[in-house]
């Protein structure tokens, strides 16, 4: 089932519009951010034959439970906690810096803590269902929202708006050396494949991934979107002064024949669908780390009742976002992402080679 | 039991969340237009006009009524907020898609007027910017008889649906703003001219530094300058051959410039391909060659153009982009100071190519 | 016999006992007569018995419909399905022969679904008129047929119906023990059983999908579906049902390609209109008019001008409208239904309209409401479909745009997370290639 391996790469290549990876990017893109749009697919190629390769010699058990097979239990626990809360705040920086911007477009009058509640509580729900349901959410959503986005962004390409001679005089400075920021900025586009920690589960022992080349093109091609659209529309220099920069660069793009005339509301819904998806599926992931900490937990992928402690789990992450939302501001939002970015890439890093170690190893055990 | 009494509590707590935001069509007022103008009071800086639709269930030409509300103020926000004051009705400007800047502020200083509309969430970075002469206020005063409904006629005059004027230059704000900021590129503006009765005139361009206008083209340069930045637009052109006046008209036109670095000084090369057919002829032309004929033409569109680009070289400004084009095929850390040394003393060649598709219906 | 016959039943002038004597022997008969043939009872007992042209008690041993009853306890259950109760007073062997006679519809035209080209004839509220049609349909020796009854008293007579070799095990395992646990007095129409074999009290939308066509039955068969069938009931159950079932109407295998593709795809888009348009309406013209074009703004606010009230109270008058009209044409006779329409839909909007009381759009928002709800082809999908606007009308009073998107999406996830017994309701099916399993296969026992 390909497929669903498929939908969670595009769901994280796409939410990154909204993880400020561009903003990130462009703010770099004299010091590095170029060259690193070049390395990141090269990086991003090896973690996911890595990952895939080594996942598969485990048919239907999880990152966790592979975990379980190898280490002893405090590693374990101790490893599930940190991934749960990495889980947890890769959710909640997209669905806090998405209740601001839906406060700027949509509602100007609400407060933004209530719409964050809102949204939070509709992840938590959707979150607390089971493995399965929660991979036929995502792939509905990606199948009515993807070919959406993927219009929006064929429109800007081919819009006379865009400006080929700022994006070649950014594109002149793949020379900078990458910095560790850009670098990892860069590379969360390709991390969809981490899903699998999780949703290796559900996949069936005959399973076998192909196409494993086309996630790094996709990747690259929705990466050099991401970072040169928006400097195509605003020029070298204005680019930098937005927040929203894609909300923006959206709402520059008129539909004179459409039914909606302002892309950015178009936009703004389509990703309002997929922040939702994207947060329910981090703390889905989040959840069960924590869950499988617990002595006695076994691990289930289609119970037709959800647990308590589901519940409990999932009400402490919303509590905790709603938190995160009135303690911090855009400002410190943005500086925070970036450090996580990094702090992801290394974790990522280190998990990949960790379960690629384990496989190898207990291969030749055998 | 419990359900029920957990339903009627949602339900309380959302009705105490309710109240913000709520706010129906008809308690609403769209601005259509706003104009900004310099208002010569040193305190208060800024005289904002704001055009606000009227509606009416019947959409028809002639039918459009529309009501006016101005006011001086010392910052635009401001502006806007005692406006409020005003008018009965909560001001919406997400349809508001004409915003018009006045000619005396324009040659002081845009910057502070576009920085509040991109700061703006609910104005559109689709809107179209422009120039009003004399002042935005007296542009926006008119109204076409044969309006629809308000805010239409101008807006059309700019969009790809309504009249392919040759003179028109239509600007987004999201596209002024790269212009404002673009190292090598610099904004230009249409100027709509009321001409004192009830009607207006789009036929000139307002060419901008970063903050402000530094020329005026006329009629003629402006239709040349919208043919040669691409930005092109049905048009007919005026030649002669011979002694004998021809009208032609452009069908499609194509403009596109290299940059040449190894001259000395530095050449900038422009190349303009364009279809056309004759409108008005010398009786016979369909039988005599027509290799001479677009040769004379290219030749004269080659001196008018190569005469405008020194004009606006002479102004220092560079709205074709011609220093971006620099920056991105030469780059280099002092890529951007080298052009502001070259750019002065650069060379213009223009290298037109008509091509006669043929002479109308008759011969 | 009798004797005892007449002390297990109440005072009931309807019971018939007899003692009938020719030369050789004497039998008891007993039998409810409005439940019987007369006709059949005296052509199988009454006239061989008094004719003697063979020995009535070779008839009993001989003809195979004569059933030997050993258990006095089922006397009282057998007479009450129709059954005559003979006694043969020599020998003291009781034997029951049915004669039944239920009054019901004769193979009746279809009404529900009905559909243009394909078979017009519904299933038989006769259990063995719609086996009849089934069986002929789907000619296979592999259709296994299982009895049940359910209802302590009612006792309503049921039959499995399940394609044997493509049968999924599970389901079927499934459906037995949650036919075999119902507990309730009384079952007679296939909505009730539905509910029941659920289990759920509140559910949004259908999981069993229950039909009166064979064909949809034959095709449903064929594709190791289980079917149900209620005896005194033209409707039958189908199950496992997806959400994709119920919006196929059964034509759409009968015409031409495009044009049922389309059709699909249109009531895929009914159906989002239908549940969406109210709250978008309410969204957009409260919280964001910046989303239509400029003249529809203008158009809609200025007939909106008249209306003193909120826009939300506005759709409320017109939701209760449509509901009402809807139900009453429903519930009245065929021919007053069609003047309630009328008079519903034609003037009161008008009217409605020019007393100010909603604006023109809202009226044309109404109808489109009105209208997708009915493209749905499966009524009680159509049914539940309905209700699915009012919570998104709430969220949109209080939230705009990101509460209707926000409750679209919680929709999904519930429907989503429904199972019909044990399968996805909501999933799209791609290929599943069977070497390689389907998601989710390693656990599922």
């Amino acid at each position: 089932m390909n497929r669903y391996f498929f939908y969670n790469f595009m769901l994280v290549s796409l939410m990154n519009l909204m993880l400020f990876v561009p903003h990130i990017l462009v703010s770099n893109r004299y010091s590095g951010a170029v060259a690193s749009l070049l390395v990141a697919p090269v990086i991003g190629a090896i973690l996911i034959y890595m990952f895939t390769n080594a996942m598969s010699r485990y048919p239907g058990l999880g990152f966790q439970d592979i975990l379980k097979l190898h280490c002893p239990r405090w590693l374990v626990s101790l490893s599930s906690i940190f991934f749960a809360v990495m889980w947890w705040f890769s959710s909640t920086i997209v669905v806090v810096a998405y209740a601001v911007l839906i406060n700027r477009f949509f509602n100007p009058d609400t407060n933004s803590t209530i719409i964050l509640i809102v949204l939070v509580v509709a992840a938590a729900y959707a979150a607390s269902r089971s493995t399965l349901t929660i991979n036929f959410i995502i792939e509905i959503t990606i199948i009515v929202n993807a070919p959406i986005i993927l219009f929006i962004l064929f429109k800007m390409v081919r819009s006379p708006q865009l400006n080929l001679d700022s994006i070649r005089v950014v594109a002149n400075y793949v020379t900078k050396m990458p910095t560790i920021i850009t670098i990892s900025a860069a590379t969360l586009i390709f991390t969809g494949y981490i899903y699998l920690a999780l949703y290796n589960r559900l996949l069936p022992p005959n399973f076998r991934f192909k196409h494993l080349y086309i996630y790094p093109v996709l990747g690259f091609i929705i990466l050099v979107i991401t970072f040169f659209v928006p400097i195509g529309f605003h020029g070298t220099e204005g680019v930098d002064r937005y927040i929203y920069l894609w909300a923006v660069t959206s709402d520059s793009l008129s539909m004179q024949y459409g039914f909606i005339e302002r892309v950015v509301f178009l936009f703004l819904i389509v990703f309002l669908n997929l922040t939702l998806v994207y947060t329910m599926s981090g703390w889905h992931l989040g959840m069960e780390y924590i869950k499988g900490c617990f002595k006695g937990s076994k691990p289930e992928i289609d119970s037709p009742k959800a647990p308590l402690s589901n519940y409990i789990i999932l009400g402490t992450f919303a509590t905790a976002t709603v938190l995160y939302l009135i303690f911090t501001n855009e400002k410190l939002n943005y500086l925070i992402t970036s450090y996580w970015l990094v702090l992801r890439m290394f974790t990522e890093i280190v998990s990949v080679l960790w379960i690629f170690i384990l496989s190898r190893r207990r291969l030749r055990s055998e | 039991m419990k359900r029920f009494a957990a339903v009627i509590t949602l339900f309380l707590v959302l009705l105490s969340l309710s109240g913000c935001g709520f706010k129906d069509i008809d308690k609403r007022f769209f601005v259509v237009g706003t104009g900004i103008d310099w208002s010569g009071n040193k305190s208060k800086p800024y005289r904002i006009t704001l055009q606000l639709a009227i509606p009416s269930p019947k959409i028809e030409p002639g039918a459009s009524k529309i009501q006016y509300e101005t006011i001086d103020a010392p910052s635009i926000a401001e502006g806007v907020r005692m406006l409020k004051a005003y008018v009965d009705k909560e001001l919406d400007f997400g349809h508001c898609k004409m915003m018009i800047i006045g000619e005396e502020l324009a040659k002081r200083d845009i910057n502070q007027s576009i920085d509040w509309m991109l700061r703006r969430r609910d104005i559109q970075s689709v809107a179209t910017m422009a120039i009003g002469r004399p002042t935005a206020e007296n542009v926006l005063h008119v109204q076409p008889a044969s309006e629809r409904y308000p805010g239409n006629a101008l807006l059309l005059s700019f969009g790809a649906d309504g009249t392919e004027s040759s003179y028109n230059y239509a600007e987004t704000l999201s596209g002024l703003s790269r212009r404002v900021t673009e190292k090598g590129m610099d904004p230009v503006l249409a100027i709509i001219t009321n001409d004192g009765k009830e009607s207006y005139v789009i036929n000139q361009v307002a060419l901008f530094d970063k903050s402000k206008i530094k020329m005026i083209l006329s009629p003629t340069e402006t239709q040349m300058f919208n043919q040669m930045s691409d930005h092109f637009t049905k048009a007919s052109m005026h030649g002669m051959f011979k002694g004998t006046p021809m009208v032609i008209a452009i069908n499609q036109l194509n403009s596109s410039f290299q940059i040449h670095k190894n001259n000395d000084p530095l050449l900038i090369n422009m190349r303009i391909k364009m279809d056309v057919v004759f409108e008005e002829a010398p009786n016979g032309l369909f039988e005599s060659p027509w290799g001479p004929v677009e040769d004379a033409l290219s030749l004269e569109y080659e001196k008018a153009t190569v005469t405008l680009l020194k004009k606006i070289q002479k102004h220092g400004i560079d709205p074709f982009g011609f220093g971006l084009r620099y920056r991105a095929m030469y780059p280099g850390p002092n890529s951007w100071d080298n052009w502001n040394q070259l750019y002065p003393n650069a060379k213009f060649s223009v290298d037109a190519r008509v091509k006669i598709e043929g002479t109308g219906l008759i011969r | 016999m009798n004797e005892r016959i007449r002390l297990l039943f109440a005072e009931a002038a309807d019971l018939k006992t007899y003692t009938l004597r020719n030369k050789d022997m004497s039998i008891d008969i007993a039998y409810i007569a409005p439940l019987c043939d007369e006709k059949m009872v005296s052509d199988f007992i009454t006239v061989p018995f008094t004719k003697e042209e063979v020995s009535y008690r070779k008839h009993l041993h001989t003809i195979p419909e004569y059933l030997k009853v050993e258990d006095s306890a089922r006397w009282q259950d057998l007479l009450l399905r129709g059954n005559v109760m003979i006694r043969d007073n020599e020998t003291g062997d009781i034997y029951s022969l049915f004669t039944g006679d239920v009054i019901c519809n004769e193979s009746p035209q279809t009404q529900v679904e009905s559909a243009i080209q394909g078979p017009q004839i519904a299933l038989s509220e006769d259990l063995n008129k719609s086996l009849n049609l089934i069986r002929t349909m789907y000619p296979v020796p592999e259709l296994g047929i299982e009895e049940y009854s359910v209802g302590y008293i009612s006792k309503t007579p049921l039959l499995v119906l399940f394609d044997q070799r493509h049968v999924d095990p599970s389901v079927l395992d499934n459906v037995r023990s949650k036919l075999s646990s119902i507990s309730v007095d009384m079952v007679h129409a296939a909505g009730e059983l539905e509910k029941l074999l659920i289990g759920k009290r509140r559910h949004l939308f259908p999981t069993v999908l229950i039909t009166e066509r064979p064909d949809r039955i034959a095709r449903a068969l064929g594709k190791g579906k289980v079917v149900v069938l209620i005896k005194g009931s033209m409707f039958a159950l189908i199950m496992p049902a997806s959400f994709f079932d119920f919006m196929h109407a059964i034509e759409d295998n009968y015409e031409a390609y495009w044009m049922t593709r389309v059709l699909i795809i249109i009531r895929y888009m009914s159906i989002v209109l239908t549940i969406t348009l109210p709250a978008l309406y309410i969204a957009i013209v409260s919280y964001n008019p910046e989303l239509f074009r400029v003249q529809l703004a203008f158009s809609i606010a200025a007939s909106r001008s008249a209306v003193p009230y909120p826009s939300y109270i506005e759709v409320f008058i017109m939701l209760f409208m449509i509901e009402t009209l809807i139900e009453a044409s429903i519930r009245l006779p065929r021919y007053i239904g069609s003047t309630a329409t009328t008079v519903g839909g034609l003037i009161l909007g008008q009217a409605a309209q020019q007393a100010g009381l909603v604006s023109s759009i809202m009226i044309i928002v109404t109808s489109v409401v009105a209208i997708s709800n009915f493209v749905i082809p499966i009524n009680s999908l159509s049914f539940s479909v309905r209700f699915l606007k009012y919570p998104l009308i709430v969220s949109s009073i209080f939230f705009g745009i990101t509460g209707v998107a926000v409750g679209l999406f919680l929709y999904l996830c519930y429907l989503c997370n429904l199972r019909s017994f044990g399968k996805p309701y909501f999933r799209l099916h791609g290929k599943i290639n069977p070497a390689e399993g389907d998601i989710g296969q390693v656990r599922t026992k």
